[in-house]
């Protein structure tokens, strides 16, 4: 059994039916998508660093309602690449993955620097790419020039 | 920026014209490559367009034993301090060459939401000679270190070391 | 008497900073370190100073007006990112490519990994001193520039893929000065391992320095010729095929010991792969239109998300597009592979000398404008 057969049935052991959707044609670039709820999120994180997977990157994605946080892990196996997207309130911390995977770290400081999202218990929360007196989230729908502002479903449907 | 040009108290005429035919024939660049610009000073600087014949091709990494500052690449706000503390560093005379678009005016970033760019590094250090490109040939650094030179010496007629005519120069007719 | 005027000697943690102003030319890095004597305790990269905002620009922009940018991201594999991009929106939005500019793309995209090879090789060696290797390398990149000069009109930030093919098509010229390029870079080989792989210096400088284990590269998502060095034969032209890629017969060069010289023979065997993969895209390169005419003007992918990973000079890059159905994208996010290269140092560097921190600087392959986006 791969990897990816073998993570997954764990998933479904720990989520509801409908929240790990399987895409056979690999159109998204994802083998497996799954829909983490915010208080699970270490869980099953720990879960893929037992499996053998390694963090790819951690991307927020901002919507009139919600952010929702999307970690996408991947393995040394052909086409083994699984989403995670966490739905995240916009006054909402998530806890911090960095002492699973060391990787998370820098990503979460990128996170933080264009959202504003902090994330719990993390070691070290500075500013990574915008200067050290930054007072602005520059990726936020709500700065600079912005040509479209969603809510979720209107993507996602 | 503003910068001022004062007159010389003591003026030395036939030393000064001979000083400056030597500071303009042996300028010491120094490394300064920020973005994609920096490749092409390298570039510049190796085998095919080589600036060793100039006598620019000795890239100093410290901003105390160099001449002039060649801002190659896009300013990023977190950048613009630490720019204005090696300008500040150089000794005098010192020049200051703006390589790229990036560095004149901001290039390809500087648009109406723009926050993480300075628009040019003429808003920092005062800038003597742009050249525009991004990035620019090698070719157009060159000709941007000899326009330099002619600054320097006061015009391509009297920079007696120099055995060709530059095109665009005040020799070509 | 005098034991009384005697300071006693106070061994205390010296912090010493590697300025943003960098000789050797990785971009603007600064690094915290702190030494006790010559050997570090702990180092602290901070990054940003080159943070030009692209991933706002995106959501400013059109798909085919942020094509400048995917350039200017990665300077080194220009061409690599401009190509990857185009792929993921053509697949996004499911356009057609014609065959013919499907080999055109692959064999500039080859040349294009060869050039950032060579660089690199350059500054590496000029980083542990020697100068002579850099003067070499730059000679024959001006060769491939040349070559690329001819069809995309620029040296180094090329936009030449666009959404169906490419911009322009290449002539007969344009394959004979390729294969004559790769008939001189193959007589350079000997050159090279004269000048650089067997010298005593070199081998001493990069021998057990810099060693990073298989388990240690996992857990901070290194990936590239870095992962390759270390044993394992990552490599998304052959895990997840794309644009053509799995009708070339190429090999993925892998080390043992992940140490700075495995990474640097990892990189000239790829060197000698991509010159393959040119060679065969060249005797199979058919016949055809270099452009999809039928691509409408303003792209509207649907709505959803895609993730497309491809294979630049320095790893596994990928684009991660969400689009509303409008021109603009909604997000665009570029995981870079020097984001986890260049975090894995803070473990490398820990008990190395100074000198060897800039070995392993060199031999990681970094380039700060893309972590800095």
């Amino acid at each position: 059994m791969s990897k990816s057969e073998k993570i997954t049935q764990k998933l479904q052991a720990m989520l509801p039916e409908d929240d790990v959707c399987r895409d056979e044609s690999y159109q998204g670039g994802v083998v497996f998508s799954a829909r983490v709820p915010l208080g699970k999120l270490r869980d099953a994180i720990k879960e893929f660093d037992e499996a053998g997977y390694y963090l790819e990157s951690i991307a927020a994605l901002d919507f009139q309602d919600t952010f929702e946080l999307v970690y996408h892990l991947n393995c040394y196996e052909p086409r083994a690449r699984i989403a995670i997207r966490v739905p995240c309130g916009h006054d909402q911390s998530p806890a911090t993955v960095s002492d699973i995977f060391p990787s998370a770290l820098w990503q979460e400081r990128e996170v933080r620097d264009f959202f504003g999202i902090q994330f719990t218990d993390s070691p070290d929360m500075r500013p990574l790419l915008l200067p050290e007196d930054a007072d602005y989230y520059p990726l936020k729908k709500t700065f600079g020039m912005v040509h479209a502002y969603h809510k979720r479903d209107e993507i996602y449907g | 920026m503003e910068s001022q040009r004062v007159e010389p108290v003591i003026k030395f005429a036939l030393l000064e014209d001979i000083l400056n035919l030597a500071r303009a024939n042996s300028l010491w660049p120094m490394t300064f490559g920020l973005a994609c610009c920096a490749i092409e000073m390298m570039a510049a600087g190796a085998a095919r367009f080589d600036l060793d014949r100039f006598g620019a091709g000795v890239f100093r990494p410290s901003p105390r034993q160099s001449d002039v500052m060649i801002v190659a690449g896009t300013i990023s706000k977190k950048m613009a301090p630490a720019i204005k503390m090696l300008w500040d560093q150089m000794p005098n005379p010192k020049w200051c060459i703006a390589m790229g678009n990036c560095a004149i005016s901001g290039g390809p970033f500087e648009y109406e939401g723009q926050y993480a760019i300075v628009p040019g590094a003429h808003l920092i250090v005062p800038v003597d000679i742009m050249v525009p490109g991004c990035p620019p040939r090698p070719e157009g650094l060159i000709q941007g270190i000899l326009a330099l030179e002619d600054k320097i010496t006061g015009g391509e007629h009297r920079n007696y070391l120099r055995r060709f005519r530059r095109k665009g120069g005040q020799g070509q007719s | 008497m005098a034991e009384q005027f005697q300071e006693p000697i106070v061994e205390q943690i010296y912090t010493l900073n590697l300025g943003p102003q960098h000789p050797s030319t990785h971009g603007v890095l600064r690094v915290l370190l702190d030494l006790d004597g010559e050997f570090i305790v702990k180092a602290d990269p901070i990054i940003g100073y080159g943070h030009r905002g692209h991933e706002k620009m995106a959501e400013n922009r059109t798909y085919k007006q942020f094509m400048p940018n995917t350039s200017r991201m990665d300077y080194l594999s220009g061409l690599l990112f401009n190509h990857g991009f185009v792929l993921a929106v053509e697949k996004f939005a499911g356009l057609e490519v014609p065959e013919r500019a499907k080999y055109i793309r692959v064999i500039c995209s080859e040349l294009n990994r060869i050039s950032s090879h060579l660089l690199w090789f350059g500054t590496y060696i000029m980083d542990l001193g020697g100068f002579t290797p850099f003067l070499y390398c730059f000679d024959d990149r001006e060769n491939i520039l040349d070559i690329l000069d001819r069809v995309t009109g620029s040296r180094l930030t090329y936009s030449y893929c666009r959404f169906g093919g490419v911009t322009r098509d290449i002539d007969a010229e344009f394959i004979s000065m390729t294969r004559a390029f790769i008939d001189r870079l193959r007589s350079r080989w000997t050159d090279y391992h004269n000048l650089v792989t067997k010298n005593v210096i070199f081998i001493h400088r990069t021998r057990d320095v810099g060693v990073i284990t298989p388990e240690l590269a996992r857990q901070f998502g290194v990936v590239g010729p870095n992962l390759r060095a270390c044993g394992i034969p990552f490599d998304v032209r052959k895990s997840e095929p794309y644009e053509l890629y799995d009708r070339f017969d190429f090999e993925i060069p892998t080390g043992t010991k992940g140490d700075a010289l495995d990474r640097y023979n990892v990189r000239l065997q790829e060197m000698e792969q991509s010159c393959r993969i040119i060679e065969q895209a060249l005797d199979q390169l058919p016949e055809g239109s270099h452009i999809n005419e039928v691509v409408p003007f303003k792209v509207r992918p649907p709505k959803g998300e895609i993730y497309f990973a491809f294979e630049s000079a320095r790893g596994l890059t990928a684009y991660y597009l969400v689009s509303d159905g409008s021109p603009y994208p909604y997000r665009c996010h570029i995981r870079v592979p020097s984001f986890g290269n260049l975090q894995v140092l803070t473990e490398v560097f820990r008990g190395t000398l100074v000198a060897d921190a800039i070995s392993i600087l060199g031999s990681i392959d970094v380039v700060i404008p893309e972590i800095d986006r």
